[in-house]
Parts: structure tokens; C-alpha cells; sequence
């Protein structure tokens, strides 16, 4: 049930979360009522004479089962098992192809591939093509250098795949003005640096942290142009974001739709731990849910957030082939995404989990068929660049793709086998021998790919597409896009369970006037005109120019959604990461925010509001400084009302936030760097949280600090009842001790986020404690930090400190190999 | 799966082997299998890959990781199981196969390749050794007859399936002992003929029967090939008494070389020499070729070649030179090209270690002699351009040589065997049939299938294993309708 996404048993019953495909509507509707089918299929008597077959097999006389089970060969391949379309002879041509250069050798591998005959491997497989006209000349073809541009690699993130083979195809992909993909790991800042030519790598990532060196070209760049968004936002900052062409908000993942991205603790080093703000060693997961997403007006909250971040970007948003998807998708349209993918359940399956390789997910034919067809009826799809994935491999397979309605294409498995991958499916066990999916650096030396290879790869795929088009009579593949009448099932299929399938669902095309468009064609309009931030960034001039103080007074009003995002962004664009000198830039507000204040604020900028605040404020916060409570003339007890509303902090990087009065629910949730005090929370206060420091001077919700892996928090506990609320499966619980050794001295001071604190481990607590109480007491003036100062020497021992095992072993472990250091010097 | 990071821990450890002049002294096998630690360790290293190219790269497909992760375990019993059910002559292949599989192990592309052979070496010893290969005659018998024209692998390995399902097997073998050219081929020091006579027990225990010294066919063969049969069979006779006949006779006919004092007494087929050495060494006579205190040339440079070297060396030959007509190949394959796949590159048996000299590109042009008895051959250097072959000019030499061998290869099957049958023949000579879907394996007569290096010329032992259970499951399903032999 974990699996779909589902935590209760109440929400598993009768949900219909299964789809059956290749089954006929007769036998579904008698056995499965109400599941959807979609291509029909066997009935009763095939599943009864399957059954039959293996009853026969398994009580037979066949001497290979006498004594062993059947070989199997679903999650391994073999000789005499499941077919698989990725074999030794497949990749082997593939690598001996893009290696060599040698074209004639790809069409072998994509004979392999498109040609499946009796193996039907794929629903594309069964497809017959119908030409659209009179065959052109294969040069009138659009040349393939424009169909590239269609191409993308798939969001495989640095942490799964390794610094090399990470960096491979960015350059590859930025060599031809194709896209790749972050994947949910963040991306290392040098990455962003334009490339004289001539530099090694290993000058720009790091010398120690480069395993297999590559010497650049000029006009090179290991930018990845999309950055994915994912529910961890492991690394998503306003600098990583200002580096993007297209944002890409991971919705779920076609693979494994009710999971999401899983990193074994192993594969993260000091380096992916870095750059995802979060532990080494500790493993990192983030499931589908997004904190801040908990219907479509989350979802076009987020997108506005994201355009907000970068409004040079294109906001995508990835959601998974499944029935329904069509609906779904109107409504991403509608939230002004400017680009969906489409993803389907045949990728990523190396560091899949076993029981997630198969039956799970759907086949991205259906699910982008069903966007098209929904999207083209109700006149969004103009509005929208849509994307498929999922084991693309061949031009066949893009021309399919095109066909059912994609304008772009993204490939994941096939540009990694390029670059040597050879279908291990160890990427769980960080032992890849060929140096792509692990982290090892012994193993990362043997990585041998070479972006050479990978732009062969896909203008080989470019020009097979262009030869079907040529004999097709398409000279442009916009011509092809959502042509879904020119597919046929194929004839001639033997295989004795394909009988019955229909196809006609998928080859549908809606009846709408000539006019409605089928390929994207217009631009959102996300309304940046409107925002109250083009008025800060006009004031703000000499602190974004020159980095001279400036202080405006604004009002602000709950329709002024994400106030200084774009602020950020230009604050970013210009200073990266390192922002402005603290206090350079101060805003002084009046009213009640809307959603998302203070979203991903930069370094260097204060946001004072008087007033209160709806839900998302500091979200992604990124070195700014957030600063709330109740306007002067106000009367309530701060301590007792809530000033700020659901998810605050959520994903929050650096930076300090002190709201006077009580947060809601979800606070500081991967919280991997900022500072915050707030005196009282809602439920599941500081979840995921992987750094960073949470001081609550009130009560919490319950579940607080499940799934906390770094970082700390301090709670005052006043009636003792604390552990009740607390989530004990990864943190302890210790009194904050008293003998305030002034060893250490100073505050601790939030730079360096995300970075392990030493100072976490005991012997400063109370410094740092009382620290942040005075600075919230100076910031808001609370009353309720007053008290606590003013009778410290009570106050202390009822904090409780929430300290996350996994964090405790990770900062001894430091701590030792720092010892070691420099007993070795 | 063997050890998660085995590969990581442990190297390989090749089999080793006696020292050359030990070895020199008899005709025994020299190369010691590893003990079960060893092997243990060896095993670890496999990696268990998603896709075992290594299985695929093998002929038979052994599910070599199984078995990799059983001995790993100890479970010897278990991996030999596991290997036998691909493979039903492990202590052959152990022994002489070139091992492909271990050219396609993903280790390989980067690092040394899993010891696979000398594993699977390990596992069939000890499965002899311990007893544990016993017969498995069928639970019921057919009926049914079927003839197998040759005892080599491929026989062999379709007699074995076919008796296992139930047939009566009867196998037909021109010499007086059974084993093809793994008996008679194939040098002692290199397989044992011992194993030959050990597996054909279990053989004979599940029903196979034998029937040494008959000839399949009309006209006697020539030269270089061997055969002392007594007795002559008419296929005709063959098809009225079985229900089916596998053709399973190899590949025998010897590449000649036709240039001038090519009569001269001195040149010899390889064959007309390894045959009778290995008779002489089963105690059936006297090889009447010695090559004792001569200097002897092998054309040739493959595996023929190479039994030639090691058997010279073995008689006291003066000196011993190699000749091959293709350039030498590089040390080292370009592994990213070449991975998968068997690369060329050069290799060195260990004959070779035990001394000789190797020339490339060399062509023959005369062999010169004295009396009708061969002294020398005249050669010259060639230049390959495109895979064409070229004469340097000026580059002719001579070298002296009392015992010329010519290991050049195998043209085809006996074409008089086929021609008998009245089967059809590829462009190449062979007995036409294919090796996938309905009617594989079946010649263009009734009754009739070709299986082995009858059918598609020269090869390796492993292949025609391989085909020898293919080919006895597609007689199974011709006799019955269906079949559940593996393929």
C-alpha cells in the first residue's frame, strides 16, 4: 500500500488504484468491477490456460524443473528466461555503435529493438505506421541538429549516478542544445561556470571529488538546463533554480509511481550529502507527496513560486502514464505549467526497489495518448510542451511518441548504456563496475563514457526518425505531432495472449474544429506583471547593483502571493548562493501576506512584516531573514495564536526565520539549514528535517521529528509531555545541559547550512539556545523570549533537545576522521 | 551472488600449471585445478549481473552466475547440477574450451575477467571425484530408435539427451573408440582420454549403446582423417532400421596446401600426425611420425596448430616454428570495440610457452627437398592492406625443415558422408539445416537431421554440445510431437 501512496488501510479500500491492461472489459467487469481497461484483451479462457500451463509445468516431467525453479529471468536476464528488450546483443550494438561512430551498427540495435516480432515486448511493439503521404527526399527532412533539441535526458540525479557520469551527459546534451536533467540531487554551484576550454574537469568540481578526469572544450557547460524540483527539494535554492532553463516539478515517478527517488545511505558521500543539505551516509527519500502540495491549487501555487524564482524558465511538471492522467494533466495545463512530462513505468528500474521493477506503473503510450486526447479537447493543449519518457531507445520510438502527441522526448537508460552502463541493476549497491551509478571512487575510475558517444546516440536516433519521416512523407515533425491516425495495430500477431487486444482507444483522435491546437503553440500567462516584487526590485536597485542598504516599507495583502521570490532571483542571478552582506537590503511590511512570503529569500535581505501570514512563507529560504509578529496595537497573546500558516520553512536551505506567535502544521519539514524560533507548532513539526536548528518555545503537534535525520531541535517542554507528540523512530530525546561550558563560546551562527554543526553534539547547547532567544526577543519583541530570559536558570532544563541518531553518528564519525587528520599531521 | 564486493576484494587467480620440463616428459595433463578455497574466492567475484553477458557469451548459455554464487557458498552439489543442466560435458569444456564467456564477463571490460573456466574445472572434478555424477536413465522408454552417425561432442551430447528422454540411442563411430576428435584430435596432455571413457560409462548406463569400427557411407575417406573401420553401413540400411539418424560426423576434411613438393615425404596433414600419437598413447601402436631431433614447421596457427607445437616438443623436435598466414594481432584488444565480443588478439597456448617460434604473415610458396624427402620450404612475407593480402616483393625465404604439418584448418564435413545420405549442402559443403523454429536441425532428407560441425562447419567442442542438444530435442519433438529436453 506504500507503495501507491496509501498509509491507511481505510484509504486502500476500494480505492481503484489498479489499472488492468490487456484484459477484456467483460472479465473486468465480472471479476475487477470498475477497474479501468483500456486496450481489452484475454478473457477468462487464456487466464485459465495460462493457469493450465504453469499447473502443467510445474507437476510435468520437465527435467530442467525437476530439480530447480524455472529461470525466470524477470529481474535478471536469462538465456532461457522473460525477454527482455535490453540484452547482451542490444546494448553491446549500441556501445560498439555510438563508440565507432558507425550508423550502420545503430540500425542494428534498433532493428533489435523496433522489431519485436513474437517477443511483444512493448504496447509501441504491436503498432503498425501509416504513411501521412507520398514519400520526401530524405534531405527535405528537417536536419537533425533541430530535431535534437527535442531531446532531453532523464531526471537522474547526482547521488544515483555518479559526478562523471552525471557531468557526461550535461555536456554532452549542452553540446548540441539538448537538455539534461539534474534529477532531485541539486547541482554544485561550479557547475553553472561558463568553460574557456582547456580546464579539467576535476578544476571545476574539485580535485578530490573527480575519480575520471575529462579535459573541456570551449562553449562547454555542465549545467544541467532542467532542474527538478522534487518533494525532498534536496538542494533547491534560489541560485539553483536561477540556473535553470525549465523547472521541473517531479510529481511522482513513472517507474515507481507511489515511491519516488530512494538513495541508499552508502551512495551518499560527503559530496552528495553537501549538496543535498542533508548527512552522509544517512539515505535519502522522497516520496511523491509534496509538503506544499495538497491539491491543484497547491500545485499552481508551487508553479507561480517556481516562475517567481526564474521567470526565464519554463515550469514543468512531471506526472506519471496512468488512467486519468488526462484529467490531471487539464488541470496542471490550467494551473499554468508550461510543459508536462509524461512519464511511463519501464525506466529507472536499476535502483528501483524489486517489488517495484514490475506491475508497477502503466506504459506512457496510454498515459500520453489520454493527455493529448483530453488536453486537445478541452483547448489546453496549445498551452502546454508536453514530454514523454520511459524507455525511449529508438527514432521509432520518438516517432510513436510524436504520433500519440509528444512535442519532446526524454531518454534516460539508453544514453546511460552509452555511456557504459550494461544493465547491472546494482544501483542499490553502490558497486557499479563500470563507474555509473555508484559513488565509489575506485569504481568511478573505471567510468570510460564520453560525450562523444552520447551526442552520436541521439543524432543517430534523429536520423532514423528522419528516414520513417521520409518514407512517411513528413518533413517536419510538428507535422506528426498527435497524428494518432496514422497508427494501426499490427497484423499478424501470433502471440497467443495478444488476441483481442484494441488498440482503437488509444488511436483516438477528438473531434474538434481544425483551428484547436495539438502541439504547443502559445505561452502562459503567469501574471509576473502583477507582483508586488517589481516594485522591490525597482527600490532595491542600489542594493542589487552596487550592495548599498536600502529600506522600503510596503504594505502587502493576502493577493500578493510569493513576495520576494523574484527579488531573490535577481538578488541570485547576480551573487549566486553568497547573496548579499547580511542586512544589505531590509523590506518592512504591513498587513497580512499572502502565500509563499519570503519564498527562497536570498542572503543579505530582511523581511519584517507586522501582521500575519498564510502558509508557505520562507519556503526554500535560502539565507534570508523572515521576521513576523502581530502588528504593535494588537492585543491577542501572541504565544497563543497562530501567526503564520501551514508548511513554513518548507525546504528551507539557510537563513533564520522568528515568527512571534504559533506556526500550523508541517513546520520547517526538510528543513536542511535555516534557523528558526517559533513559540508553538502545528503537527509534524520539523519532518524529514536533515540540518539546521528549530527552537519552539510552546507546545508542538504530534508526529514531530519523524523521519528527522539532521539537525536539531530544541523544545520547551512545560508540562513534561513532550516525548507523547514526539516520532522516536530516529531521534532521542536529552535534556539541554545545564553546565553551559563556555568552551566554545560563541553562537552558532547559520552559515555553513546544511553543514554538519559540531557544536550540535552537546557542549554549546545552551549557548546557542539562549542565543537564538535573544535574537528572537530583539527581532519581534516577544514576550514570551523576555520570560524565558528573564528566569533562564528555570526555563533551561524543561528544553528538551530532539537529537536525531543518524546525525549524532554522522558528527562522531566527522569528528574522528577530523581527529585522525590532524594527529596525521 | 557471490560476495556483493568481490571483485573489489579479490584478483584473479589463474589455474597453475606443472613447469615446462616436467611436463615435457609425458603426455599427461599439466594444469592443476584450483582447491575449494581458491575456488571459493574465485566465485566471489562474480558480480551476478543484471545481464550476464558471460552466459550469453557462452555457447551452451551456462547460468554461470548461479553457479559462480553456489561454489561461492559451498554448494558444490548444487552447482554442479546447475552447470550440467546447460552443459552435459563440463570436464571437456573445463579443459579445452577457449572460454568466450570469459571475453563477455563484464568484469572484463575494465578489470581481469571471473576465472569461469578454471570454476567450472573445480566444480566437474569435484563432482568426479566425489561421485556425485550418476546416470539418469528415463523413467520410460519410447521405443523409438535413432541413429547418431560420429561419437565427437556433438554425438555425444545428443545421444545423452535422446537416451534421457526415453529413446534407444545407438551411436556410430568409424574408429575403434569413441570420442571423435576429442579422442583422437586433441592431445592427451591437454584432455585426458580417461574422461572420455568415464563419461561414456554414464552414457552407456542410461542406454546409449556404441558400435566402434563402422563406417556410415560408400567410399572410405582419404588422408588425414581418421578411421579404422572394420565394417560398412549403407545409410539406406540405417533409415529402414531408425526413426531417425543425426549426422553428427564433424567437420574432418583437412585445408590442403597445393603448392609445389606438396608430395614430398615430410609434409603432413596435423591429423595424419596428432592421430596416431594419440593412439600411441592410449597403447593402440606406434605413431609413425616422429619428430624427434627434426625441425619441424606447423602452418597454421590456431588450436590444431598449437597440439601440433606441444606434441613436437613432446617427441624432441630440433626446433619447432609456427607459421600463420594472417598479420599477428595486437597484445591487447581495444576493449571498448571489441567487449563483448571474442576479440582478436594474440594468445598464447601453453604449448607455445613450451617453446617455439611464431611468424605472421607469412605465406608458403614451396616446400624443397632431397630425395623425395622434404628439407625446407621456401616462404615469403605478405602485407594486408583491407583485408586483402599481398606479396612483399623480395621478401622470399627459406627455412629448413624435416617435418612439415599442415594445421590449416578443416574445409568440411566428408562430403561422401552427405552425399550418401543424399542430403543438401550450404555453399560451404555442409549438411543445410537450421537451428531455430519448426524443422530445426532437419536435413532436406526425411528422417534425417545434422547437428555439430557437419552442420556448420569447424568449430569449438562447446558449440557442438550445443548442438547436439538442440539437435536431440528437435528429434524428440519430431518422434513425438513435443518435447521438454532443454535446448
Amino acid at each position: 500500500m506504500s507503495k501507491m501512496g496509501i498509509s491507511t488501510y481505510q484509504s486502500y479500500c476500494g480505492a481503484q488504484i489498479f489499472e488492468a491492461i490487456g484484459l477484456n472489459a467483460g472479465f473486468v467487469e465480472k471479476y475487477f468491477t470498475g477497474t479501468a481497461t483500456r486496450i481489452e484483451g484475454i478473457g477468462l479462457a487464456e487466464i485459465a490456460g495460462e493457469a493450465a500451463l504453469v499447473h502443467h509445468k510445474a507437476f510435468g516431467d520437465d527435467p530442467v524443473l525437476a530439480n530447480a525453479l524455472d529461470a525466470g529471468g524477470e529481474y535478471a536476464w536469462r538465456t532461457r528466461g522473460e525477454e527482455h528488450l535490453w540484452t547482451p546483443e542490444s546494448i553491446a550494438k549500441l556501445q560498439s555503435a555510438t563508440r565507432t561512430n558507425n550508423f550502420a551498427t545503430y540500425k542494428e540495435y534498433a532493428k533489435l529493438i523496433n522489431e519485436q516480432g513474437q517477443r511483444t515486448k512493448t504496447l509501441r511493439g504491436l503498432f503498425e505506421i501509416r504513411p501521412a503521404g507520398a514519400p520526401v527526399p530524405l534531405d527535405e527532412v528537417e536536419p537533425a541538429k533541430e530535431i535534437v533539441r527535442r531531446f532531453a535526458t532523464g531526471a537522474m540525479s547526482l547521488g544515483s549516478i555518479s559526478t562523471e557520469a552525471h557531468t557526461t551527459l550535461a555536456i554532452a546534451m549542452n553540446r548540441i542544445g539538448s537538455k539534461s536533467n539534474t534529477g532531485e540531487g541539486g547541482e554544485d554551484p561550479a557547475r553553472f561556470k561558463a568553460i574557456k576550454g582547456g580546464e579539467m574537469l576535476s578544476e571545476i568540481i574539485g580535485k578530490n571529488r573527480i575519480a575520471s578526469d575529462r579535459e573541456l572544450k570551449a562553449g562547454d557547460s555542465l549545467r544541467s538546463r532542467i532542474k527538478q524540483v522534487a518533494a525532498g527539494r534536496f538542494g533547491v535554492t534560489a541560485e539553483y533554480l536561477a540556473n535553470a532553463d525549465q523547472i521541473q516539478i517531479k510529481m511522482a515517478q513513472g517507474a515507481k509511481p507511489g515511491e519516488g527517488g530512494q538513495l541508499p545511505g552508502h551512495k551518499v558521500s560527503e559530496y552528495i550529502a553537501r549538496l543535498r543539505f542533508s548527512v552522509p551516509g544517512v539515505g535519502l527519500i522522497s516520496p511523491p507527496p509534496h509538503h506544499d502540495i495538497y491539491s491543484i491549487e497547491d500545485l499552481a501555487q508551487l508553479i507561480h513560486d517556481m516562475k517567481n524564482a526564474n521567470p526565464s524558465a519554463s515550469i514543468s511538471v512531471k506526472l506519471v502514464s496512468e488512467v486519468g492522467v488526462g484529467t490531471v494533466a487539464a488541470g496542471v495545463s490550467k494551473a499554468k505549467a508550461d510543459h508536462i512530462v509524461i512519464s511511463g513505468f519501464d525506466g529507472g528500474t536499476g535502483a528501483s526497489p524489486l517489488s517495484s521493477i514490475k506491475h508497477a506503473g502503466a506504459p506512457w503510450e496510454l498515459g500520453l495518448s489520454e493527455t493529448q486526447q483530453t488536453l486537445v479537447l478541452n483547448r489546453l493543449r496549445g498551452r502546454v510542451g508536453l514530454q514523454v519518457d520511459g524507455q525511449l531507445k529508438t527514432g521509432r520510438d520518438v516517432l510513436i511518441g510524436a504520433l500519440l502527441g509528444a512535442d519532446e522526448f526524454g531518454f534516460a537508460t539508453a544514453p546511460l548504456v552509452v555511456e557504459g552502463c550494461i544493465m547491472m541493476r546494482k544501483c542499490h549497491l553502490n558497486t557499479c563496475p563500470v563507474g555509473v551509478a555508484t559513488q565509489d571512487p575506485e569504481l568511478r575510475k573505471k567510468f570510460s563514457g564520453q560525450p562523444e558517444h552520447v551526442v552520436n546516440y541521439f543524432f543517430f536516433v534523429a536520423e532514423e526518425l528522419r528516414e520513417y519521416m521520409a518514407q512517411m512523407g513528413a518533413r517536419k515533425v510538428d507535422e506528426l505531432i498527435g497524428r494518432s491516425d496514422l497508427l494501426d495495430t499490427r497484423k499478424g500477431i501470433a502471440h497467443w495472449k495478444a488476441r483481442g487486444l484494441d488498440f482503437s482507444r488509444i488511436f483516438y483522435q477528438p473531434a474538434v474544429p481544425p483551428g484547436v491546437a495539438r502541439l504547443h503553440a502559445e505561452t502562459q500567462d503567469h501574471e509576473l506583471g502583477k507582483a508586488l516584487d517589481n516594485k522591490l526590485i525597482a527600490k532595491a536597485r542600489p542594493a542589487l547593483d552596487n550592495k548599498k542598504p536600502v529600506t522600503i516599507e510596503s504594505a502587502i495583502g493576502n493577493v500578493n502571493r510569493t513576495v520576494g521570490t523574484m527579488l531573490s532571483h535577481e538578488v541570485a542571478k547576480r551573487y549566486g548562493q553568497a547573496g548579499l552582506p547580511d542586512d544589505t537590503l531590509t523590506v518592512k511590511f504591513k498587513g497580512a501576506a499572502g502565500q509563499s512570503f519570503g519564498a527562497f529569500l536570498a542572503r543579505g535581505i530582511t523581511f519584517e512584516l507586522s501582521g500575519e501570514c498564510n502558509d508557505y512563507v520562507g519556503k526554500g529560504l535560502c539565507g534570508g531573514r523572515i521576521v513576523v509578529s502581530p502588528p504593535k496595537e494588537s492585543r491577542i497573546a501572541a504565544e497563543d495564536n497562530i501567526i503564520v500558516g501551514n508548511t513554513v520553512l518548507y525546504g528551507a536551505t539557510s537563513g533564520e526565520a522568528y515568527f512571534r506567535g504559533v506556526a500550523g502544521e508541517r513546520f520547517a519539514v526538510r528543513n536542511s539549514g535555516a534557523v528558526a524560533v517559533v513559540e508553538g507548532l502545528g503537527d509534524h513539526g520539523c519532518e524529514y528535517m536533515t540540518g539546521g536548528m528549530v527552537v519552539v518555545l510552546g507546545r508542538t503537534g504530534r508526529n514531530f521529528a519523524a523521519g528527522m535525520s539532521g539537525g536539531v531541535a530544541y523544545v520547551l517542554d512545560e508540562d513534561g509531555d513532550f516525548e507523547m507528540r514526539c516520532n522516536m523512530a530516529m531521534v532521542a530525546l536529552e535534556p539541554v545541559p545545564e553546565e553551559v561550558a563556555a568552551l566554545d563560546g560563541a553562537d552558532v551562527e547559520p552559515e555553513g547550512h546544511g553543514r554538519v554543526h559540531f557544536n550540535h553534539l552537546g557542549k554549546a547547547d545552551a549557548v546557542a539556545l539562549r542565543g537564538k532567544i535573544e535574537k528572537h526577543l530583539r527581532y519581534t519583541g516577544s514576550a514570551r523570549a523576555q520570560l524565558i530570559l528573564d528566569n533562564w536558570a528555570r526555563y533551561l532544563p524543561k528544553f528538551v533537545k530532539v537529537m536525531p541518531t543518524d546525525y549524532r553518528r554522522a558528527l562522531q564519525e566527522i569528528a574522528e576522521q577530523q581527529a585522525r587528520q590532524k594527529e596525521a599531521e | 551472488m557471490g560476495k556483493i564486493t568481490g571483485f573489489m576484494e579479490f584478483s584473479r587467480l589463474s589455474e597453475e600449471s606443472l613447469p615446462v620440463a616436467n611436463r615435457l616428459k609425458n603426455y599427461r595433463e599439466f594444469v592443476l585445478h584450483l582447491n575449494d578455497e581458491q575456488a571459493q574466492t574465485q566465485g566471489a567475484r562474480c558480480m551476478d549481473c543484471g545481464i550476464p553477458f558471460c552466459s550469453s557469451g557462452c555457447p551452451v548459455n551456462n547460468i554461470i552466475p548461479d553457479w559462480n554464487d553456489l561454489v561461492y557458498r559451498g554448494n558444490w552439489q548444487q552447482a554442479l547440477e546447475v552447470l550440467h543442466s546447460t552443459n552435459n560435458f563440463p570436464e571437456f569444456t573445463s579443459r579445452i574450451c577457449p572460454a568466450p564467456c570469459e571475453a563477455a564477463c563484464v568484469l572484463n571490460i575494465n578489470e581481469v575477467a571471473v576465472g569461469i573456466k578454471s570454476i567450472e574445472h573445480a566444480i566437474i572434478d569435484k563432482g568426479g571425484e566425489n561421485g556425485w555424477v550418476v546416470p539418469q536413465p528415463p523413467k520410460t522408454k519410447t521405443g523409438k530408435k535413432v541413429a547418431v552417425i560420429g561419437s565427437g561432442p556433438a554425438g555425444l551430447a545428443a545421444a545423452q539427451q535422446l537416451a534421457r528422454a526415453g529413446h534407444d540411442a545407438v551411436v556410430f563411430e568409424k574408429n575403434s573408440r569413441i570420442g571423435g576428435l576429442l579422442r583422437y584430435g586433441i592431445p592427451d596432455f591437454k584432455l585426458d582420454k580417461r574422461l572420455i571413457d568415464w563419461r561414456m560409462a554414464q552414457l552407456r548406463a542410461e542406454g546409449v549403446e556404441f558400435r566402434t569400427g563402422v563406417f556410415v557411407g560408400k567410399e572410405a575417406p582419404g588422408a588425414g582423417v581418421a578411421n579404422d573401420a572394420q565394417k560398412t553401413v549403407a545409410p539406406k540400411e540405417l533409415l529402414k532400421n531408425f526413426d531417425a539418424v543425426i549426422l553428427a560426423g564433424g567437420s574432418e576434411q583437412p585445408r590442403d596446401l597445393p603448392v609445389p613438393g606438396r608430395e614430398l615425404a615430410g609434409v603432413y596433414y596435423a591429423l595424419e600426425f596428432l592421430i596416431p600419437q594419440n593412439k600411441e598413447v592410449a597403447g593402440d601402436g606406434k605413431n609413425p611420425i616422429s619428430a624427434k631431433g627434426k625441425h619441424v614447421v606447423v602452418i597454421g596457427g590456431g588450436d590444431t596448430g598449437s597440439d601440433c607445437v606441444g606434441t613436437s616438443n613432446r617427441h624432441g623436435a630440433a626446433s619447432v616454428t609456427q607459421f600463420e598466414v594472417m598479420p599477428r594481432p595486437p597484445e591487447q584488444e581495444n576493449k571498448p570495440l571489441t567487449w563483448p565480443n571474442w576479440p582478436m588478439k594474440l594468445r598464447t597456448s601453453s604449448s607455445h610457452e613450451e617453446g617455439c617460434a611464431r611468424d605472421w604473415s607469412v605465406a608458403t610458396k614451396e616446400f624443397i627437398g632431397k630425395g623425395g624427402k622434404v628439407t625446407g620450404l621456401k616462404a615469403v612475407r605478405l602485407e594486408w592492406k583491407d583485408g586483402r593480402m599481398q606479396e612483399i616483393p623480395g621478401s622470399e625465404f627459406e627455412i629448413k625443415a624435416d617435418l612439415v604439418l599442415l594445421a590449416m584448418g578443416f574445409t568440411n564435413p566428408l562430403q561422401a558422408v552427405l552425399d550418401a545420405f543424399g542430403v543438401a549442402k550450404d555453399a560451404r559443403g555442409n549438411a543445410r539445416a537450421t537451428t531455430d523454429g519448426a524443422g530445426c536441425y532437419r536435413t532436406s532428407v526425411d528422417k534425417v537431421f545434422a547437428a555439430g560441425d557437419m552442420r556448420r562447419g569447424q568449430s569449438l567442442v562447446v558449440w557442438a554440445i550445443r548442438e547436439g542438444r538442440q539437435a536431440a530435442r528437435a528429434v524428440d519433438e519430431y518422434l513425438m510431437g513435443s518435447s521438454l529436453l532443454p535446448r
